[in-house]
C-alpha cells in the first residue's frame, strides 16, 4: 500500500523539492516502517526528524491525517492505504 | 521455544525464519540487554558439522565494524546449535526494495556501505559467502548491516548437486541463495573475496532495477543465466556510471570484476560525489535553499587577511580585513536563523577550512564545514556527531569545535551537550565518543547548569599527546594522562558556590580553561566565581583574583605569544550577568595573574550593560596583537594594539555565542588543496542576490 508524507518547506532540499512524498509499504504497516521507507527514500530527513534513539525531535509534530501522534501511539500509530503523513515543526523560537 | 532460557539468554519471542535456522529476540539476563539469538536446526549443523560451524561463527565473531552485525556469542548446548548477535531494529533490503528499483542516491549509499564492510572483512580472511538482500538490515537511522558473515559456509556447496531440481525443492537448502551465486561457485569452487563482489554486484542490481539479474523457473535455469548470459540491460532511469559498476561486478571472468572490495567502495563513493554534484545544479534551477542562507556576496578573503567567525543564536557572520584591520566586509548570516555555539578556522596543512556547527530548535545540531570561505557549505544528510545507540542519550547541541595539535593534523575534538567529548582522527569525516570521559563513574553526578549539561572547554596539552584537558558545567575540569582513556578529576583548590562542601572534588562550574604552548604545565581558570592559575598540570590550583571588579565572568584568553598575558571580561555576578556598573572593560594580567588592569580606552563607560559569553573573545596572531569580543547584546569589538585601545566594529547582529579570529595563509596552500569529501553532501552552494556585503571603516 501506500503512504503520503507531506514535508515542510525547510526540509524539501533533501526530496528533491517535493513537498509530498509517496512511499510503498506493506498493508498493516505502522508509522516507524513507513518511515524506514521515506528516509530510505530520502536519506537526509531521518536524522532532521528523528534523535539517534529514534525519537521525534522535541519541536517536530508529526500528523497522521489530522492525529498528531503523541497522541495516538507515536512511530507504533498504524497507518492506513493512502494515508497523509504530515511532519510538522512546532511552535518554538527565541 | 519462547519462555526458555538457553544458557543465560531468556527467549522471548520469534522474529525471523532462514533456511540456517530460527531468530529469536532473546534477553541477556547477564547483561540486561535484548539480542537476537538465531537458533541452528539440527539438521544443518549435522550436514556441515557442528565444529565446522562453531569456527565459521567464531571467527566472524571477531569482526567489528558499523555495516557488520556483531556476533556477540556461539555457543552449544545438548540438543541446540545458536549464535547470539546484536539485535538490530530495521528492516530487511529486501522488503524495503521495490518493484520500481530504488532511488539511485540510495543504491549507491547503500552499496558504499556494504562494500566497506566487506572490504573490513576481507582484510581479515573472512568472505561472507551469502550476500544477498535477506541477509543485509537496513535500521532506522538508514545504516546497513550485513548479518550472518561466514555462516553460510558449506551449505551452499550442498546444494550443487541438486541443481536439477526445482527451484522451490532447493529453496529449503539454498534460501534464496542461489540466484547470488558466482559462476565460479556453481561449478564447485568455495565463495571467496571476489565472489562476494559477484554477489553484491547481483545486490546492486536487484536494488536498482527492482528485480533479480539471473532468473528462471528452475534451479538449472537460473545457474545456467548465471554462467552463459549477461544480465540484461536495467533500467534507463539507472546512470550509467552505477550500470558500468555492477557490470564490472557481474564479469563473468573473475579477473575482470574488481579485485578488491576497497576499490568497488571508492567508485561507488566517487559516483555518490558525482550523482551529488549533478544534483546540485538542478536544485540550482529550482531556486534559492533556504536552509543555508539568504542571498549575499560572499568574502573575497587574500593572503594574510585577518578572518573573523562570528557565531550568534540566528546565524553565523564572517569579517574579513587586510591586515591593517581598518576596513571590515562583513557576510552573512549563513544557517539563517540557526544557533552558532562554535566555528573554528583550520589552516593546518595548507586548508582552509571554516568548521560550524548549527543547531536549529527543529531540525537538530550538524557538524558543516566550508572550504572556501562560506561560499560552498557541506549539508550532512546524516548528523556525522551521534550518540551510540546503547547509550540511550542523542545530541543536543555541539558546544566547542577543537583543532587536535598542530602534529596531528586530522585531530578534531567537539565538545557537546549532553556533556561528552567526541573525537575525529580523519579530519572530521567520522567521529566517534570519547567513552573514558563519557563512563566516568563521577558522570551520573554532574550537575546541570544555566546553559544545560555541556563539555565546553577542551584544552590538549601542546607537548604531551596523551595528556589533554576537558571541562564541564557543572562536572568541574578533568584531565587524561593516556591519550582519553582514564580521566581524573582536577578541581583541587577551586571553590563552588552552590553546595554545601566549598571545595568538593568535583562538580565545579567551569566556564573557560587556557595554556600557552611554552608553558603547558600552567593553566588558567575563569570559574563560575572565581579566576584560577595551576602550576602543575592542574593538581592544584590558586586564587588569582586580585584587582578585578569581580571574579564572575566567562570569557578567557591567552595572548598567543606572552605566556604571562591573559585578558578576561568579568560580570557582576551568576544573578546579574552584565558588566559591572555600566562599565565596559576588558582586562588583562601580564605577570601571570600577579595584578590586573583594566583596558577601556574606546569603550563605553556609561550605561553598557553587556555580556560576553565564554567563547566570546579572542585573537588573531599579528604583531601586535588583535583582540577581538562580541557582546549578547551584538555588538563586535576590536583592538589592533592588544587591547589599549578598542573599536566596535559592527553593532546589530543577533545575540553573540562565540567569535574565533584567524590569520589567512594562501601561500602555504599545496596546488590540490584537501577537499572535503562528498560523503557528507548535498553540499549546498549558496545562492547570490542583489544584496551587496557591507564594508565597515573604522
Amino acid at each position: 500500500m501506500q503512504v503520503v508524507f507531506n514535508i515542510p518547506g525547510p526540509l524539501r532540499q533533501f526530496t528533491e523539492n517535493r513537498s509530498s512524498v509517496r512511499v510503498e509499504v506493506k498493508a498493516g504497516a505502522d508509522l516507524r516502517e513507513a518511515m524506514v521507507a521515506l528516509f530510505a527514500a530520502c536519506p537526509g530527513l531521518r536524522d532532521r526528524v528523528l534523535t539517534e534513539t529514534g525519537e521525534t525531535r522535541q519541536h517536530v509534530n508529526i500528523f497522521v491525517t489530522n492525529e498528531n501522534i503523541r497522541y495516538t501511539g507515536g512511530l507504533a500509530t498504524l497507518v492506513s492505504e493512502g494515508a497523509e503523513v504530515s511532519i510538522v515543526p512546532a511552535i518554538s523560537g527565541g | 521455544m519462547i519462555g526458555q532460557t538457553l544458557d543465560h539468554y531468556k527467549i522471548l519471542a520469534q522474529i525471523g525464519e532462514g533456511g540456517m535456522g530460527v531468530v529469536y529476540r532473546a534477553r541477556d539476563e547477564v547483561l540486561n540487554r535484548d539480542v537476537a539469538l538465531k537458533l541452528l536446526g539440527r539438521g544443518a549443523a549435522d550436514k556441515v558439522g557442528t565444529g565446522h560451524l562453531l569456527h565459521e561463527a567464531r571467527t566472524a565473531s571477531s569482526l567489528s565494524h558499523p555495516n557488520i552485525c556483531t556476533i556477540h556469542q556461539v555457543g552449544q548446548t545438548e540438543n541446540d546449535f545458536y549464535v547470539v548477535m546484536e539485535l538490530i531494529e530495521g528492516r530487511l533490503l529486501s522488503d524495503l526494495i521495490v518493484s520500481t528499483g530504488l532511488s539511485t542516491e540510495t543504491v549507491i549509499r547503500y552499496g558504499a556501505q556494504i562494500a566497506d564492510a566487506l572490504a573490513h572483512a576481507h582484510d581479515r580472511g573472512i568472505a561472507h559467502r551469502d550476500l544477498k538482500s535477506s541477509n543485509v538490515m537496513v535500521t532506522l537511522e538508514g545504516r546497513v548491516k550485513v548479518l550472518d558473515f561466514g555462516l553460510a559456509t558449506r551449505l551452499e556447496r550442498e546444494g550443487m548437486s541438486e541443481l536439477t531440481l526445482s527451484y522451490d525443492a532447493l529453496e529449503s537448502k539454498l534460501v534464496g541463495t542461489l540466484p547470488y551465486m558466482a559462476p565460479e561457485v556453481l561449478r564447485g569452487q568455495k565463495g571467496d573475496h571476489l565472489s562476494d563482489l559477484w554477489a553484491l554486484g547481483v545486490l546492486l542490481y536487484e536494488a536498482a532495477a527492482g528485480k533479480l539479474p539471473f532468473v528462471g523457473k528452475t534451479g538449472f535455469e537460473i545457474s545456467s543465466a548465471i554462467l552463459r548470459q549477461p544480465p540484461p540491460p536495467l533500467p534507463a532511469t539507472v546512470p550509467y556510471g552505477l550500470a558500468a559498476i555492477i557490470q564490472r561486478c557481474l564479469m563473468k571472468e573473475r579477473g575482470e570484476r574488481y579485485q578488491r572490495a576497497s576499490e568497488l567502495r571508492s567508485a561507488l563513493e566517487a559516483l555518490q560525489g558525482a550523482a551529488l554534484q549533478s544534483r546540485r545544479s538542478s536544485e540550482e534551477t529550482r531556486g534559492p535553499l533556504a536552509l543555508v542562507l539568504r542571498g549575499m556576496e560572499h568574502l573575497a578573503v587574500k593572503n594574510g587577511d585577518v578572518l573573523l567567525l562570528v557565531g550568534t543564536n540566528k546565524g553565523a557572520f564572517l569579517l574579513r580585513s587586510s591586515r591593517d584591520r581598518t576596513r571590515w566586509d562583513v557576510a552573512g548570516p549563513y544557517f539563517h536563523g540557526q544557533g552558532v555555539y562554535a566555528m573554528a578556522y583550520d589552516g593546518r596543512t595548507g586548508r582552509n577550512r571554516l568548521w560550524v556547527s548549527t543547531n536549529s530548535p527543529m531540525w537538530g545540531t550538524f557538524l558543516r564545514a566550508s572550504d572556501d570561505f562560506g561560499r560552498i557549505w557541506t549539508n550532512p544528510l546524516e548528523a556525522s556527531i551521534r550518540f551510540p545507540t546503547e547509550s540511550g542519550a542523542s545530541l543536543r547541541n555541539i558546544w566547542q569545535i577543537c583543532l587536535g595539535r598542530a602534529d596531528e593534523p586530522d585531530m578534531l575534538y567537539c565538545g557537546v551537550e549532553p556533556a561528552a567529548l567526541f573525537e575525529s582522527r580523519d579530519a572530521g569525516e567520522s567521529w566517534s565518543l570519547v567513552r573514558g570521559l563519557y563512563e566516568h563513574p563521577h558522570r551520573p553526578r554532574w550537575m546541570t547548569s544555566n546553559g544545560g549539561l555541556i563539555l565546553h572547554t577542551i584544552v590538549p596539552d601542546p607537548g604531551n599527546k596523551e595528556r589533554m584537558y576537558a571541562a564541564v558545567s557543572a562536572g568541574g575540569t578533568y584531565r587524561t594522562e593516556d591519550g582519553g582513556k582514564t580521566w581524573q578529576a582536577r578541581n583541587n583548590g577551586v571553590r563552588v558556590m552552590f553546595m554545601p562542601e566549598r571545595y568538593p572534588e568535583f562538580g565545579q562550574c567551569v566556564h573557560k580553561i587556557v595554556l600557552h604552548e611554552s608553558r603547558p604545565e600552567r593553566l588558567f581558570l575563569q570559574n563560575h566565581w572565581g579566576l584560577y592559575r595551576s602550576d602543575n598540570h592542574g593538581d592544584s590550583w590558586q586564587d588569582i583574583a586580585r584587582g578585578v571588579p569581580s571574579d564572575f565572568g566567562f570569557a578567557m584568553l591567552m595572548h598567543p605569544r606572552d605566556a604571562d598575558c591573559v585578558y578576561i571580561l568579568p560580570v557582576e555576578s551568576d544573578e546579574f550577568r552584565c558588566t559591572p556598573e555600566g562599565h565596559l572593560r576588558v582586562y588583562r594580567t601580564r605577570n601571570a595573574g600577579g595584578s590586573w588592569e583594566a583596558l577601556k580606552r574606546g569603550l563605553p563607560q556609561k550605561g553598557a550593560y553587556e555580556t560576553v559569553l565564554r567563547d566570546g573573545m579572542s585573537t588573531d596572531s599579528l604583531d601586535p596583537v588583535g583582540i577581538y569580543f562580541g557582546t549578547r547584546s551584538g555588538k563586535l569589538y576590536g583592538s589592533k594594539d592588544e587591547g589599549k585601545s578598542w573599536e566596535k566594529l559592527i553593532e546589530g547582529l543577533p545575540q553573540i555565542l562565540c567569535v574565533k579570529a584567524a590569520v589567512i595563509q594562501l601561500d602555504g596552500a599545496p596546488a590540490v588543496r584537501p577537499s572535503l569529501k562528498s560523503k557528507p553532501a548535498p553540499r549546498v552552494k549558496t545562492p547570490r542576490t542583489k544584496r551587496v556585503r557591507r564594508r565597515i571603516r573604522h
